[in-house]
């Protein structure tokens, strides 16, 4: 209520006196003591060591101070850059963590602050705080010493699905599968990480479409809907990259390595057959169908080209389910999950016992770069960070 | 997980109180803060559910600071700010600064501080703190319209009465009631009191089973009669507040004795004409969002109605029919945000309002009609209610 201003209200405010807000000073003494119950400070943990770079920060592997056993990955919300305050995108991760709680799903421990001070001009810097996970798959992928049997690949398959199947249950896209934010502990438990993309989806309303962005994915797992422009996209999206990491495990790089959306466009019609109608009706009225120069009669030889590297042909046909052109086809996780492949022998088994073999923890951001012919060792320190991946290969895989 | 839920002495044993502010000022800067967000937020085509978060972010932020140390109106645009984000509806932070400017008087304004933006950019990372990150918040519109869906009855009446609930709703954030009560019990608290008040009387519901008194007890459990009194007279009370002591940042002042709740009271001027808002408030594109309908100016005009006889609500008069959509789409009811909440056409309405004035408007005879009528309802009478 405006009214009749009091005239107290119009005394400079000078020094807090019980009747005006503090000064400054007052208020920034304020702010560096106040002990804010629910927001632990950063300096809890040490830093131990750089493991990452996530979509809007580094990634920090760092101890609990009161306890030398207890791990965590630290996620630094950068905000330098940023001219509206804290960054959606982080905000949007976060809001996302907070409600998936899943095995399968990295679990967020808290948020964490450093402490503001004059030295920061009063604002403190965030961090995301994860249970710490010993390696990702894009590192144990370019590892040749880590050797997965099939059991195990099945494994890796049905905790990624099942991750999966929670998130889009909870209406959830992840929007950036691939092989490196997909997390193993030592134990072998599968961890799917970085929902720095991700967001809410819902069913689109009877003529209404919903209009997301499509500059999602990274571009070797991006499914060809995205690479055609499609913004009324949904759970298919990640299928794809399912699809992608699983053909990986045997391929140990992935499998198609475009410079461009262009070429990736090329790559994926040379594996999975051209982008028809007949195929994929409704491909035609996609936004960049008709723009693009798309390669014609291509023949689908998803099963013919991968059966040199999965010898399982219940792998294969999964596989071939995973890479159907058109989303609709494209199986969902829960249909996956009851897919022959993982109900045959060898069933999947557990990772640990592999994984204890391995006493070194392996992220693709350590990990030297993965090309074919070029294997190499692991080697015991950290690699200098890598270029950016999407415009260093031209190279096909397969 | 924290616990953003309080009883009634927490709510007064408040950071504020302790810094020398008392309990009704504490609440008229709630009031006003929660006000302004609404305020804000509609002029920004800001939809309900972001308004919403951003009031209850403001509202938890008081229970761990004073209004001494954080100004209501810079807080208040901070939590617009990150609600907005948080809901998918960002705004640029210099243009709710624009918009609060013209909200706001000179001296009010000034709380802003001299770099304003950077003020919130602080700000904002107080509040994150302060609100564990806790970002989403749940609302009770959702839960109207899910509770609607399940009620028989005559349809036009059922829509009136979702309305006015949905007003209450709206009113309700400048309450604390999201600091006592999770959302599903504001919302069947205040269905019920629309529902008594619009003269909705539900008799069948879908979903029904023997061991059900009334339809709430299928979402809710235990909610007593005392419980719904309780939360219905907290939103009556907006209405008939008596005018406090203006001003901002008074010196705290010994705890007014508070009139006895059903005194009667000449009616009191609306709550909403004294808002930062009201200067030549006229409806934008959309903006009206939050208010889903503005009662003619006949509404304020007319006399209350005379007590007793049966208490009535010049319903005729404040409640148009529903806009056409909302017609259209029921049944089924609205899932979505529901037409009743667009506004009208600019060049026939009146100002905006909020729903409080309906209310204000015959606040006395809304306090002494629920009273009585509540009463009819309490428990083991309620039976032979229905």
């Amino acid at each position: 209520m405006q009214g009749v201003s009091a005239p107290r209200e119009q005394a400079p405010p000078v020094i807090s006196t019980s009747s005006t807000i503090l000064n400054m000073r007052e208020k920034e003494k304020y702010i560096e003591d106040f002990d804010f119950p629910f927001c632990d400070e950063s300096s809890k943990y040490e830093k131990v060591a750089k493991i990452g770079q996530g979509t809007f920060g580094e990634v920090f592997k760092a101890r609990a101070r009161n306890s030398s056993k207890k791990f965590v990955a630290m996620k630094k919300v950068l905000m330098d850059n940023e001219k509206e305050g804290f960054p959606i995108t982080a905000l949007r991760e976060i809001k996302i963590l907070q409600l998936l709680k899943h095995e399968n799903v990295v679990n967020l421990i808290e948020i964490c602050r450093t402490k503001a001070t004059l030295h920061n001009k009063y604002r403190s810097t965030f961090y995301l705080v994860f249970d710490f996970c010993e390696h990702d798959l894009a590192g144990l992928l370019s590892n040749v010493n880590v050797k997965f049997s099939l059991g195990e690949i099945k494994k890796v398959m049905q905790q990624l699905l099942n991750g999966l199947y929670y998130i889009h249950s909870n209406k959830i896209l992840h929007r950036d599968m691939k092989a490196a934010n997909v997390l193993i502990t030592k134990n072998g438990i599968l961890k799917l990480a970085d929902f720095g993309l991700a967001r809410a989806f819902s069913v689109a309303k009877s003529g209404q479409a919903n209009k997301y962005t499509n500059r999602v994915v990274t571009l070797w797992y991006r499914p060809p809907e995205l690479l055609l422009g499609d913004r009324n996209y949904g759970p298919p999206v990640d299928m794809w990259g399912a699809g992608c990491i699983m053909a990986e495990m045997w391929t140990r790089s992935p499998i198609m390595q475009g410079p461009t959306e262009q070429q990736q466009l090329i790559l994926i019609s040379q594996l999975c057959g051209s982008c028809t109608p007949d195929v994929w009706p409704g491909v035609e009225s996609l936004d960049l169908y008709n723009k693009l120069e798309l390669p014609k009669g291509q023949k689908r030889k998803v099963k013919e080209r991968l059966k040199h590297y999965v010898k399982d042909p219940y792998g294969c046909d999964l596989l071939d389910k995973l890479l159907q052109l058109d989303p609709a086809k494209r199986f969902d996780a829960d249909t996956a999950l009851n897919h022959d492949f993982f109900w045959t022998d060898p069933m999947p088994c557990d990772l640990g016992s592999m994984l204890a073999q391995h006493t070194q923890s392996m992220f693709e951001y350590l990990a030297p770069p993965r090309r074919p012919g070029h294997l190499r060792h692991h080697h015991h320190a950290p690699a200098q960070p890598k270029p950016p991946q999407d415009s260093t290969y031209q190279d096909r895989v397969f | 997980m924290p616990y953003w839920y309080y009883d009634k002495k927490d709510l007064q044993n408040t950071p504020s109180f302790r810094d020398g502010i008392n309990n009704d000022t504490e609440n008229r800067y709630r009031k006003e803060g929660a006000r302004f967000i609404i305020d804000t937020g509609s002029k920004m085509d800001l939809g309900y559910n972001t308004v919403a978060t951003g009031v209850v972010y403001f509202h938890r932020f008081y229970m761990f600071h004073s209004f001494r140390t954080f100004p209501r109106y810079i807080t208040a645009c901070c939590c617009l700010f990150l609600a907005g984000k948080v809901e998918e509806t960002p705004k640029k932070c210099k243009d709710i600064i624009k918009v609060a400017k013209s909200l706001l008087n000179e001296e009010k304004f000034n709380t802003f501080g001299e770099d304003p933006k950077e003020e919130v950019m602080t700000l904002e990372r107080i509040l994150l703190q302060t609100i564990k990150f806790d970002l989403q918040v749940e609302h009770p519109y959702s839960y109207l319209l899910k509770y609607a869906k399940c009620l028989k009855g005559d349809k036009t009446k059922l829509q009136k009465m979702v309305q006015m609930a949905w007003t209450f709703v709206n009113d309700s954030l400048c309450t604390t009631l999201c600091l006592q009560w999770e959302p599903e019990v504001i919302a069947v608290a205040l269905m019920f009191l629309a529902g008594k008040l619009s003269k909705f009387e539900v008799v069948d519901w879908n979903g029904r089973a023997p061991k059900h008194n009334a339809w709430w007890d299928m979402f809710v459990e235990d909610i007593t009669m005392e419980l719904l009194e309780d939360i219905c007279h907290q939103v009556l009370d907006l209405y008939s507040i008596q005018t406090q002591p203006s001003g901002g940042e008074s010196p705290p002042l010994p705890p007014a004795p508070k009139p006895p709740k059903n005194e009667k009271k000449p009616p009191v001027t609306p709550p909403i004409s004294a808002s930062p808002a009201a200067p030549a408030k006229t409806p934008v594109k959309n903006g009206a969002e939050f208010y889903p309908y503005a009662p003619p100016p006949v509404a304020y005009t007319a006399p209350p109605p005379r007590l007793p006889p049966p208490p009535r609500l010049p319903m005729g008069l404040v409640y148009d029919a529903p806009p056409a959509r909302f017609v259209a789409s029921v049944p089924p009811p609205p899932l979505v945000p529901p037409p009743f909440l667009r506004a009208r056409s600019p060049a026939s309405s009146p100002p905006i309002l909020s729903a409080a004035v309906i209310a204000i408007h015959c606040s006395d005879c809304v306090k002494v009609f629920s009273l009585c009528e509540l009463r009819v309802t309490k428990p083991g009478r309620s039976q032979s209610f229905y």
